[in-house]
């Protein structure tokens, strides 16, 4: 009994105790409105994995991508949009049911072209409404990358997904799984062994119980790669998976690497495959014409030879088995059945996947390293989509310009700056080159109109001056007696917050240059491993030696120099080493042994020195490239001496860190860069809370906080340059806050920006557009529930309570964004046959103090906002308190003609009842309406249309235009527009002066004959009334 | 003692036992009743909504007329004069052409589109069943920052470009109260085509017993109702293209 008392008490204070906990808010709870917008850019586009055609309709196409989801087109490829944004976006392979194209879509996630740059996938997914919604298919989880899936077209639910498997380390997920029941289980039908994966898997199209596979043995660590061994080879089943036998008839002995495979659409007896061997002249293409009973080798062209790992893609005319294309650094076409080859046509090089279009040969489309490209001539000439921005950055990095400039490098396309905004967005030209080959990091000079960019390895690292466009190379070189430099594929180079010509590289010794890089100076020994072991890239790539650079290894990773202190600089390296100096150079200290929980040699991504304290730091490790995908982030208050893990639970397990941004301001706020998208803490750590709103579980490979704006910018290896709008609301969360029912966060006066420049989207109507950051008053508030019923409304007043315009209130729970573009409401324009346009122009406000007030049921809550003006302005403040004057003036006199014209109506609306119903009042009826026709006639359009139609401008249309131009206007009213309004209002005092005259004869008459017979007056309505300002 | 141990598993049951699992039919149900009751539902013959679209300091007049049959009207105001800007009577679709003011009728493809919704009023989910429609509960999902059960509705398949295409929508019915506060659909064709158009719906007021969103909002646009008059009085000929 006592202790069924004691476990009742304790029921019976559980919700009190849970009420009086803390709020817990994660992700879309917390961050509510606040949304990332992308600005890609497109104009290069990004690593394509896979396409996928649709079965049945031409106009339906489907990209995998590397690194940035898959995209699908509805109109044959001409445009494309996401439809895989809640999961991981490193694509493998997507396949559509055969039955069902239009319902059932696979996605095979992580890609397959195992370059060392590739990202991860995440399992299997599978959408039964045509790519609205994903659910994971159980068993994959452990997949990392997945090459195949292959569905019966007679029986959909017998099915066959080919895992490649993990890249850097061994794996017992690996080999062909077989379902028969549409995906709910799953038998593994083919294994090899823990480094053997699936390279591909195909099905014949006329026998569904054949199926060949492609095996391929193959690893990847951080300083090399090893393609081929005796596990590779080409298996083939004719008992629907049931046994596999090697089919190697003619093939040389030993080992193999990575074996492409294709069957033809059009008959089952032909087979190409592509081999990479021992025997340097049997590499190449392979055909038989017996279904694999033997082989035949019949080209080791350049184009059919060139780095297996890459490009293993052959693809088959549908109605022509001698018509063959393979991928390739250019791709290559042959038909003459793979006899000869020659080269498709210009486009991005690094071609993946190439696929005809279902019912004509002569339309191709390409995956390649810089987005996919059409071809309308059967390969011989090409051009690219131009709205897919899934551009990979390894790096980015933004200036203090307004709007400002975000600079960066990509995987294979060079290094780039753009602005973050543009008139109109940003578009594809807003963007420009600063770099040639892979592009990694892209510095901005702190001071002076320079850019510094590189190249793979720091083979080239270039200092750019923008505005004399005049490129020169600065890399540090070996001096006498130096050992060899040993740059990472993508060397770290740091500018000084301190001094803005000094310049850092790094190799496996810290360069200093202050002289932007024409004198370069050593101030450290080794600070890596310098794992002799290590560092042997001459042999990379196994079969084919593939010795790019992207291998080299025990380098200088990440360089951060101490906002707060010049003498402090940190060091990390690829193979684990954390190291500090305190006196600029002159001592280093290895701190690594400090690090708590790090596994030994792991990759130090990035060191941000804080501004929080001269000791103070954050390092982020990542070991994917030995197969741990752990995330790691620790702080660190005392140079190094003790760290703490600042990861929590709620990341998930695989998503390593790549990158952290703190707060300038709010040392708990940080944001975390990982393989599976952002992260973000308002607690130092303690949780952290993925951002998913408009944010896609994208790798982050580089996060800045760009200081003026607040805005967290993003480097993303798949998805471009993503930006999240002025964090600022984030640093004032806390209990206090969240606990509250409404709470307003504190802004800084908004700048009201004066632009009025042309833009126009000329030729951009099949180009992605980048959104703009608005340029309105951002009024951020946080409600604590969703607001559902009842009303709730938002107005901005002056600070007298006066109205000055309605605002469209957000009600989500958590975080919501309102945005006011400073205008008050447009003036209520006279009525007339047709539209005149200066009645949508609404006033700017001067600049002050508003309140906003949001009203929610019974309460109110109220913010005080300040505006001021563009310090850039044309205008001084006299002439601006001018401009807002007369444009009183004029918004008035819109208003006075306005209701000017509404009495006349009434009264003629009158007259003409009286015309029509009382024949003895229609002398003075007719003479009234008459005379107040002639008028109106004067005062506004009454004929003609709004196009080529349009009569001449009357009174109403005069002022509309002069209204709208001196309230648009930044500058001075002119003397032009003043003279004008002198003649307006003169013209319009006359037509009072008209009107005042009818009143005083025809109107008189007229009302004396209502009186007389007892007909009602005309109702006509107050001025405030006609208004209608409530 | 007796109490105890009820008291003890009513407790139990409530902390332990999940919120019930809900079936689709359950949600809409639940969503009906809290509106009104499905009987009241089924007795509107029609609604006139008086609202306000406001649009970065400007507020536009608009009236919206909804009828059983599938008759409709949106009008707006500008300057003193109205402009249908659709229309449909059942078996013509129409517009104003803004430069010339004169009315136009829609496309081919369009009315026919217009013609499968005919029977959406007052909801599609009102007898949703008799009217070949399909719902899945697809799960639930935070939408506002807010628990939401979402619902995959199927209706009739439209014709897009010449080719028939599936109707789904998605609406997110709050856990709490089982209104929808959201809904979305892919746009199906246009410079937009493919990306999906989120509406949201908040500020429900009781009209004769019926309750109905007051603020309904669109890529940042919000319709503000000021009235809606639950079966209205209309001259028919208003929906009908002008000779």
């Amino acid at each position: 009994m006592k202790k069924l008392l004691l476990f009742t008490t304790i029921l019976l204070l559980l919700p009190i105790t849970l009420s009086a906990q803390e709020v817990a808010l994660k992700g879309k709870e917390l961050f509510g409105d606040m949304q990332a917008r992308h600005i890609g850019p497109a104009l290069m586009s990004g690593r394509i994995n896979d396409l996928e055609n649709h079965p049945t309709n031409p106009r339906i196409l489907y990209a995998g991508t590397a690194g940035g989801g898959v995209w699908k087109s509805g109109d044959g490829g001409a445009t494309f949009s996401p439809i895989f944004d809640d999961h991981a976006q490193s694509i493998g392979v997507v396949t559509l049911d055969p039955k069902k194209p239009d319902e059932v879509i696979w996605v095979g996630t992580g890609e397959t072209w195992t370059r060392n740059s590739v990202s991860i996938g995440d399992g299997l997914f599978k959408s039964t409404d045509g790519g609205s919604n994903w659910k994971e298919i159980e068993g994959f989880e452990h997949s990392e990358r997945i090459a195949s899936i292959v569905i019966n077209p007679k029986n959909t639910n017998e099915m066959y997904v080919g895992v490649l498997g993990a890249l850097w380390s061994d794996s017992e997920d690996r080999g062909v799984y077989k379902s028969a029941d549409g995906g709910n289980t799953w038998n593994k039908i083919l294994y090899v062994g823990p480094s053997t994966g699936a390279a591909d898997v195909i099905m014949d199209p006329t026998n569904p119980n054949v199926l060949y596979a492609s095996m391929w043995q193959f690893r990847r660590t951080g300083w090399g790669f090893n393609s081929g061994g005796t596990n590779s080879a080409l298996y083939k089943s004719t008992d629907s998976g049931a046994t596999w036998n090697k089919i190697h008839n003619g093939f040389p002995a030993g080992k193999l690497g990575r074996i492409a495979v294709a069957v033809a659409p059009s008959d089952g007896n032909f087979l190409y495959a592509v081999l990479e061997t021992e025997e340097k002249d049997k590499n190449g293409l392979w055909k038989s014409t017996n279904a694999g009973q033997n082989w035949e080798h019949l080209n080791n062209d350049f184009g059919l030879t060139v780095r297996p790992f890459y490009f293993s893609r052959i693809t088959i005319d549908p109605k022509n088995p001698d018509i063959v294309v393979k991928g390739g650094l250019n791709g290559s076409i042959s038909r003459d059945g793979g006899n000869t080859f020659k080269s498709l046509g210009q486009m991005h090089s690094d071609i993946h996947d190439i696929t005809f279009a279902i019912n004509n040969s002569d339309i191709i489309y390409s995956g390649t390293d810089g987005g996919v490209y059409r071809s309308w001539n059967g390969g011989t000439t090409f051009e690219i989509v131009e709205n897919l921005p899934i551009s990979q950055f390894y790096h980015i990095s933004t200036d203090n310009e307004t709007p400002y400039n975000v600079y960066g490098g990509l995987q294979d396309n060079g290094s780039w700056w753009g602005p973050s905004s543009s008139p109109n967005g940003v578009e594809a030209r807003d963007w420009n080159s600063v770099g040639a080959g892979d592009g990694f990091r892209v510095l901005k000079h702190p001071t002076k109109k320079i850019i510094y960019s590189e190249m793979q390895g720091a083979e080239n690292v270039w200092r750019y001056d923008v505005e004399k466009n005049r490129t020169k190379t600065i890399q540090p070189l070996k001096n006498e007696g130096d050992a060899d430099l040993r740059f990472n594929w993508n060397a770290p180079m740091a500018v000084s917050a301190h001094a803005p010509d000094r310049f850092y590289m790094g190799s496996q010794y810290l360069h200093r240059s202050e002289d932007m890089g024409d004198n370069w100076t050593i101030i450290s020994p080794d600070l890596t491993t310098n794992d002799a072991s290590k560092q042997d890239q001459s042999k990379s790539g196994g079969l084919s030696v593939d010795n790019s650079g992207a291998e080299n290894h025990t380098t200088i990773f990440t360089i951060a120099e101490s906002p707060l202190d010049e003498n402090v600089i940190w060091v990390g390296t690829d193979d684990g080493n954390v190291q500090v100096t305190t006196n600029g150079g002159k001592d280093w200290k290895n701190v690594t042994a400090n690090l708590t929980g790090i596994p030994k040699n792991t990759w130090v991504y990035h060191i941000e020195a804080s501004v929080h304290g001269k000791g103070t730091a954050y390092a982020v490790f990542e070991g994917h490239t030995s197969g741990d995908m752990k995330p790691y982030a620790l702080k660190t208050t005392d140079y190094g001496e003790t760290w703490n893990s600042i990861i929590s639970e709620d990341i998930q397990e695989n998503a390593f860190v790549r990158n952290i941004q703190e707060d300038y301001i709010n040392e708990d706020l940080l944001f975390l860069g990982t393989e599976l998208g952002l992260y973000v803490t308002i607690n130092g750590g303690k949780t952290w809370s993925h951002f998913t709103n408009n944010m896609p579980p994208v790798a982050v490979h580089y996060i800045d906080l760009q200081k003026a704006t607040n805005d967290i910018v993003m480097g993303t290896h798949g998805r471009g340059v993503i930006i999240i709008d002025d964090i600022s609301p984030l640093r004032e969360l806390d209990q206090e806050v969240l606990s509250k029912d409404v709470h307003f966060f504190q802004n800084q006066p908004f700048t009201m920006v004066e632009e009025s420049g042309f833009g126009g989207n000329f030729g951009a109507e099949t180009q992605f557009v980048g959104n703009n950051k608005s340029s309105a008053a951002r009024i951020v508030y946080y409600l604590k529930k969703r607001h559902t019923f009842g009303k709730m409304s938002m107005e901005l007043q002056d600070m007298d309570g006066n109205k000055v315009s309605n605002l469209n209130a957000g009600k989500s729970k958590g975080i919501n964004v309102v945005n006011w573009n400073y205008t008050t409401t447009n003036p209520k324009m006279a009525e007339a046959k047709t539209v005149s346009f200066g009645g949508f122009v609404s006033p700017r406000v001067p600049a002050g103090k508003y309140k906003v007030v949001l009203t929610k049921g019974k309460d109110t809550y109220e913010h005080v906002i300040e505006t001021t003006y563009d310090t850039n302005s044309l205008a001084t403040l006299a002439e601006r308190k001018e401009q807002e004057k007369l444009t009183k003036t004029l918004f008035d006199m819109v208003e006075d003609l306005a209701y000017m014209v509404y009495e006349i109506n009434t009264l003629q609306d009158k007259a003409t009842e009286v015309i029509e119903k009382h024949p003895k009042g229609k002398k003075e009826a007719q003479s009234l309406f008459n005379a107040l026709e002639t008028l109106r006639k004067d005062l506004v359009v009454t004929t003609g249309d709004n196009y080529v139609a349009s009569a001449e401008n009357e009174l109403r249309e005069e002022m509309g235009e002069l209204y709208s131009n001196v309230a648009t206007s930044y500058d001075r009213v002119s003397g032009s527009q003043k003279q004008n309004l002198k003649r307006i209002t003169s013209q319009f005092e006359a037509e009072k002066a008209k009107y005042e005259a009818i009143t005083k004869k025809e109107v008189v008459k007229f009302y004396k004959f209502l009186d007389k017979n007892d007909i009602p007056k005309p109702e006509i309505k107050t001025k405030d009334a006609f208004l209608d300002r409530e | 003692m007796k109490i105890f141990k009820s008291l003890l598993i009513a407790l139990l049951l409530a902390v332990i036992t999940p919120v019930s699992a809900q079936t689709a039919d359950e949600i809409i149900a639940n969503y009906f009743e809290n509106t009104g009751g499905e009987e009241a539902w089924n007795k509107l013959e029609g609604i006139k909504i008086i609202a306000s679209a406001n649009a970065q300091g400007m507020d536009i007049p608009v009236e919206v007329y909804q009828l059983k049959d599938g008759s409709q009207l949106v009008k707006i105001n500008f300057q003193g004069q109205d402009i249908t800007q659709i229309a449909y009577d059942g078996e013509t679709m129409w517009t104003t052409n803004f430069m010339t003011m004169q009315p136009e009728k829609s496309d081919a493809e369009t009315t026919a589109n217009m013609k499968t919704k005919a029977n959406d009023f007052p909801s599609p989910f009102l007898n949703y069943k008799e009217k070949g429609f399909d719902v899945e509960l697809v799960g639930n999902e935070t939408i506002e920052g807010t628990d939401t059960f979402k619902i995959k509705l199927t209706q009739k398949p439209v014709m897009v470009d010449g080719k028939e295409q599936p109707n789904v929508s998605f609406y997110y019915f709050d856990t709490e109260n089982f209104v929808p506060i959201a809904s979305e659909a892919e746009i199906p064709s246009g410079p937009m085509k493919g990306q999906m158009s989120k509406s949201t719906m908040s500020d429900y007021q009781e009209v004769d017993g019926l309750y109905f969103p007051f603020d309904m909002g669109m890529a940042g646009q919000n319709v503000i109702v000021k009235e809606i008059v639950i079966n209205p009085e209309v001259d028919k000929t208003m929906f009908a293209f002008p000779n």
